[in-house]
């Protein structure tokens, strides 16, 4: 076909040879490409056959017709083209001719339909028409409100013709701008949005709408009341007495409670005044009772407290007995110690005796303080229970119902053996802020203060001497003296110097200077004081190796006193020497040592296996006059003795320890 | 106890005048009251001849301490039915002739 195509091309041509030589090369390249589809290699040509293949139904041209020229000419021209197309119409009912593409014959491959229409299509005037241009014009009025009258005009003017309407707009716009002139609204060029109305999408996008709800709550109203009342002059009249009435009739029942308290006390106090003297008549009688049986069975003791003169002293020269008188047991005191014991000074029969406990690994609870009378061994006269221990007392010789103890807990207390039981105790030691902070070792009583107050001593365990003012309603406590040991202080816990007090153990006052005071120690010093130095002792002597039990000075010789303690000995001391007088060993631990009364060169003792020790020195200075055991040395032994005061024969008690016995030992003969 | 006066005899301290503030009735807090009371006291002291000014005064001190909407009654003789509050209301004597009712009902 190409070969054609050139031979009608170059119809006209004269040159012939060049057609040829231009049909050759067509030919030949007609050859190859023909056989280019089998046969990769050109070199390989000459082995395929020549011979053309032809198909069967191939007309038979003859060879004049093919060597016949044919002209072709290429044009510009579709031939293909049909220049009236025609189609049915169905809604005329005919063929009607398509409209002529102005493009040519083109086939749409994609089809995007915009938002936008031309503003000069059938649409958009359609558009136009029905008042779309009115969104794009809602725009202005703001800007530019005195135009509308003008606007609106035109708008009518325009609606058909939009071409002209929208230039008149523009025209508009810019008379408007020139108006507001350089107002500050800037007005923009008005644009006109021509929608599509099939595929329109504005850029604003909506978001889902919420279901609306309402929820609302409602309180409870605070709770109302209705009142309601009247005011008149006598009603407030009325109320104001019926108030003042109730006042007065409560004050009148407020007065007639605390009289009838009254009353009802002293009704009750009558009834117990009755009672208690009835009571207080029994008891008055059996105690008379109790003296009578009590005297025929102990008469012959009696007889022997008196007149006893033992025969054997005869051939014993300047020696001395004992003789076992009562022997006084209170039974609820069983298991206790016999602390302390001393003969009231102003009844003759009476002896105080304080029941305490002396074993400290297994101390007792609670303690007694007995009265005893020797016309009735068998009851104490009086008695009152302690909450602790009782160690030590002192009679008060002006008034020889006050007795002052110390206790086991440090505190001390002073009775009144007149008050009725139910009183207990009259003063007490204040537990918190002045007590002893260790056992009390021995109470004195001192010389009445300078505005008339009882006061007494007390020296305990923590290294203290405390006087104690005997104020109506308490005990006021002054610091005598604190004991000073000469050991150096020990390092605390925390770093404090811990001063190490000696421990106080007994004290014995001067019998004429009242402010001279000797205080025995646990480190068995013996201290001389004064009431008058706080700081610094007087003197000071190492008296015993053992702990000092008791001091006691001479009656008729106020510069000699005696000293017992528990390394065994009894020294006999005067003021201002360094060396004891004498110095006595008994063989075991010395609880008590005391002049006798009646003589200067007699005294007792009593050791912790059950002896009793004589001593005159004016009759033998070495050995005493006489030695007897008291109590069995096994289970009992002495603690304290005393000497009954102004009786011809002596009279001497031991008491024992750790049975609540006390034997009146007594009627010691004395062979001068 | 006070009789009435009509004995005319001898009997003069028999006609007692109570002036001291009585509450007839009142449901409020003690320290509520105590303030109403003191209050109503004082207004009336202050304004012995003017019961308005004291009942204006009591109410507007009530309403600045224990919140508004207070209602205060000043007078010699009245009678009333109210709705209040519960808690709000205290109706007391004074001066031995005079009621003062406050109340609070919003």
């Amino acid at each position: 076909m190409l070969k054609a195509m050139v031979k009608r091309a170059l119809d006209h041509d004269s040159d012939t040879l060049l057609l040829k030589k231009t049909l050759l090369c067509i030919d030949k390249e007609a050859v190859n490409k023909s056989r280019g589809n089998l046969i990769e290699d050109d070199g390989l040509d000459w082995l395929k056959p020549r011979a053309l293949l032809k198909p069967d139904d191939q007309e038979d041209v003859p060879e004049a017709d093919l060597e016949e020229e044919v002209g072709r000419v290429l044009t510009t021209i579709n031939p293909q083209w049909v220049s009236y197309e025609v189609a049915y119409h169905y809604g005329q009912g005919k063929f009607v001719t398509k409209p002529k593409p102005t493009f040519g014959k083109a086939y749409p491959l994609y089809v995007f339909q915009g938002t936008a229409i031309r503003k000069d299509s059938d649409e958009a005037k359609a558009q136009l028409a029905a008042g779309y241009e009115d969104v794009a014009e809602e725009e202005k009025p703001a800007a530019a409100p005195d135009e509308e009258p003008i606007k609106d005009v035109d708008e009518a003017a325009t609606e058909a013709d939009v071409e002209a309407a929208a230039e008149e707009a523009e025209a508009e716009e810019k008379e408007a701008t020139e108006i507001s002139g350089e107002g500050a609204v800037e007005i923009k060029p008005r644009v006109r949005k021509l929608a599509n109305q099939f595929n329109f999408c504005e850029r604003a996008a909506l978001t889902y709408n919420f279901p609306r709800r309402s929820v609302d709550t409602q309180t409870i109203p605070p709770p109302r009341a209705n009142y309601g009342s009247t005011a008149l002059q006598s009603i407030i009249f009325d109320y104001y007495q019926e108030d003042y009435a109730r006042k007065m009739r409560e004050k009148e029942d407020e007065k007639p409670k605390r009289l009838r308290k009254k009353t009802t006390k002293l009704v009750k106090s009558a009834q117990q005044i009755h009672d208690e003297y009835l009571a207080q008549r029994i008891r008055e009688a059996w105690a008379i009772l109790e003296r009578l049986v009590n005297q025929n069975i102990y008469d012959d003791i009696a007889q022997d407290y008196k007149y006893w003169d033992d025969p054997s002293d005869e051939f014993r020269e300047g020696m001395g007995s004992l003789l076992p008188l009562w022997k006084f047991q209170f039974e609820p005191m069983r298991s206790h110690a016999v602390c302390d014991l001393q003969w009231n000074p102003h009844y003759k029969d009476l002896f105080a005796v304080a029941y305490g406990s002396l074993d400290f690994t297994n101390q007792q609870k609670n303690g007694c303080l007995c009265l005893y009378t020797i016309k009735n061994p068998a009851f104490p006269e009086y008695s009152v229970i302690t909450e602790s221990p009782v160690i030590c007392l002192d009679i008060y010789k002006e008034t020889p119902y006050l007795i002052c103890v110390g206790l086991y807990d440090g505190n001390v207390c002073v009775y009144n053996a007149q008050l009725n039981l139910e009183s207990s105790y009259q003063y007490k030691s204040d537990s918190v802020r002045d007590k002893h902070s260790n056992i009390v070792w021995e109470v004195r009583w001192g010389a009445r203060m300078i505005d008339g107050e009882a006061s007494f001593f007390s020296i305990s365990g923590d290294g203290r001497v405390v006087q104690w003012a005997v104020m109506p309603g308490e005990l006021q406590a002054t610091t005598i003296i604190t004991l000073t040991s000469n050991m150096p202080p020990i390092p605390g816990p925390d770093g404090t110097m811990v001063t190490v007090n000696s421990c106080g153990s007994c004290i014995c006052f001067h019998p004429e200077k009242a402010e001279i005071f000797l205080v025995g120690t646990e480190d068995g010093m013996i201290h001389t004081c004064s009431l008058k130095y706080n700081r610094n002792y007087v003197r000071s002597v190492q008296g015993h190796h053992m702990p000092v039990y008791r001091i006691n000075y001479n009656n008729y010789n106020n510069s000699i006193y005696a000293s017992c303690s528990g390394d065994w000995r009894v020294k006999i001391w005067e003021d201002g020497r360094d060396e004891p007088l004498f110095m006595f060993e008994l063989g075991a631990p010395v609880g008590d040592v005391k002049w006798a009364p009646y003589s200067s060169t007699v005294f007792a003792a009593c050791t912790a296996d059950g002896k009793v020790f004589v001593y005159d020195l004016n009759v033998d200075k070495y050995r005493p006059i006489c030695i007897q055991a008291v109590v069995s040395r096994k289970t009992k032994k002495l603690t304290r003795l005393d000497f009954k005061h102004e009786v011809a024969g002596h009279r001497l008690r031991g008491h024992k320890g750790n049975m609540s016995r006390i034997e009146a030992i007594s009627k010691f003969k004395s062979h001068v | 106890m006070a009789e009435e006066g009509g004995g005319g005899g001898g009997t003069i301290t028999e006609k007692v005048i109570h002036t001291y503030p009585l509450i007839r009735h009142s449901d409020m807090s003690e320290e509520m009251r105590t303030e109403a009371m003191e209050l109503s006291v004082t207004a009336c002291e202050k304004f012995a001849q003017n019961n308005e000014l004291a009942a204006r005064m009591v109410k507007e001190s009530m309403d600045k301490k224990f919140g508004p909407a207070f209602h205060v009654v000043v007078g010699e003789s009245y009678g009333f039915e109210i709705t209040y509050e519960c808690t709000t209301i205290c109706y007391m004597y004074f001066g031995g002739n005079q009621a003062v009712c406050i109340w609070k009902c919003s």
